[in-house]
């Protein structure tokens, strides 16, 4: 925690503190709309700070909600959550190449409290800021880790305080849904098999009568994508340049995920 | 079924570790081994697929598994704008407090 920064008077807390605060703003919003969903499926305020702080991720916090709300038998909330955290496993293998050398304990923390929106902030620093560690990017998980709990607390105590009107507090979860789905469309290949998904969803959720619908549409989807994937790979040479695989330009100029190219600007 | 606070509690521990098991396992198998690439081209179409479907379940599908729209033209419309505003400025916070903002709005309207 004494690393050189560019303000040497400037503690590390503080600088990671500022580099964690665009995440905190966020979370607020979105907390307090989950502790209200949570307190109205029944959860009470001890119960919604628990599972802030041992699940600590907004799609599935949400899901719980909604899910007892309709009254989904224990089994299908935990199997519905164990495949909408089923992502994860892939933020946590693209972020595991800069924990290498760290011990299982400090692997076993950074995973608790590892998340769509922490998974963001850090991939970016580590690989644009070479004085940026792995316990720093551990600090900002645990910042965005009090804001959303706080958040949800407050939001469970304004629940119990006022009458509010959950079909409108509920679309803070489409909302964020919608934005992550916006996150993802990077080429015309997912913006298929977005469509794809959106058939299928209507009709595995029609026939099913269950989430579980999701769960088949989902895997079936995205199989599709990596097999049309594969195909335009295996069969043009130029496979980057093709009209399906083609990264579509960033109207905001968000940096790319490009390691090599953050490497050369930071020099 | 009414829930109780102590099914609550074990559905909160139960939940704790699947969320856990898809976090840790791949971080840590991964930290000193390759990832299969066929894994990683297949995982990389997961997300939007997953966030598409939970969208659609919310926007148009009802409580007892039907498509319909009814009663759902604020939603709908304050969806599309999400959808727009996600696009342009990448900012969840501007994303889900516009969102809000419209669909309050737009419920008052229609």
């Amino acid at each position: 925690m004494t690393k050189q920064v560019p303000n040497p008077n400037e503690p590390r807390w503080l600088t990671n503190l500022k580099t964690a605060m665009p995440l905190n703003i966020s979370y607020v919003p979105i907390g307090l709309a989950c502790g209200i969903l949570l307190h109205a499926a029944g959860f009470n305020t001890i119960l919604t700070g628990l599972v802030s702080l041992l699940v600590f991720s907004g799609g599935a916090q949400f899901l719980i909600a909604s899910m007892l709300v309709i009254n989904s038998p224990l089994l299908s909330i935990v199997i519905m959550l164990f495949f909408l955290e089923l992502r994860y496993a892939l933020l946590g293998s693209s972020i595991s190449k800069y924990l290498q050398g760290q011990s299982n304990l400090f692997t076993f923390l950074f995973a608790l409290s590892l998340n769509d929106e922490t998974y963001a902030v850090n991939y970016l620093k580590l690989s644009t800021d070479k004085k940026f560690t792995p316990s720093d990017a551990l600090q900002i998980e645990h910042y965005a880790l009090f804001v959303w709990t706080l958040s949800t607390i407050i939001g469970s105590l304004i629940g119990s305080a006022i009458s509010i009107n959950l079909t409108v507090v509920h679309f803070a979860l489409t909302a964020l849904f919608i934005y992550m789905v916006v996150m993802q469309i990077k080429s015309l290949l997912k913006v298929l098999v977005m469509l794809l998904t959106i058939g299928l969803s209507i009709i595995f959720l029609m026939i099913m009568k269950s989430t579980l619908g999701l769960v088949v549409a989902t895997l079936l989807a995205s199989f599709v994508g990596f097999m049309v994937e594969s195909y335009i790979r295996a069969h043009y040479k130029r496979y980057r340049k093709n009209i399906f695989l083609h990264s579509f330009k960033n109207p905001a100029g968000t940096p790319e995920e490009d390691d090599e190219e953050f490497e050369e600007e930071n020099k | 079924m009414e829930w109780n606070s102590t099914q609550h509690f074990w559905l909160v521990i139960l939940c704790f570790f699947v969320a856990l098991i898809p976090r840790f396992v791949p971080l840590s198998f991964f930290r000193t081994r390759k990832i299969p690439k066929w894994f990683n081209e297949w995982m990389s179409y997961v997300p939007i697929a997953l966030f598409t479907s939970l969208v659609v379940k919310d926007l148009i599908i009802t409580s007892s598994y039907s498509l319909s729209v009814d009663g759902k033209a604020a939603e709908l419309i304050a969806a599309l704008l999400v959808f727009i505003i996600s696009y342009w400025t990448r900012s969840m916070a501007l994303s889900v407090i516009l969102g809000l903002g419209s669909v309050i709005v737009l419920s008052l309207i229609i």
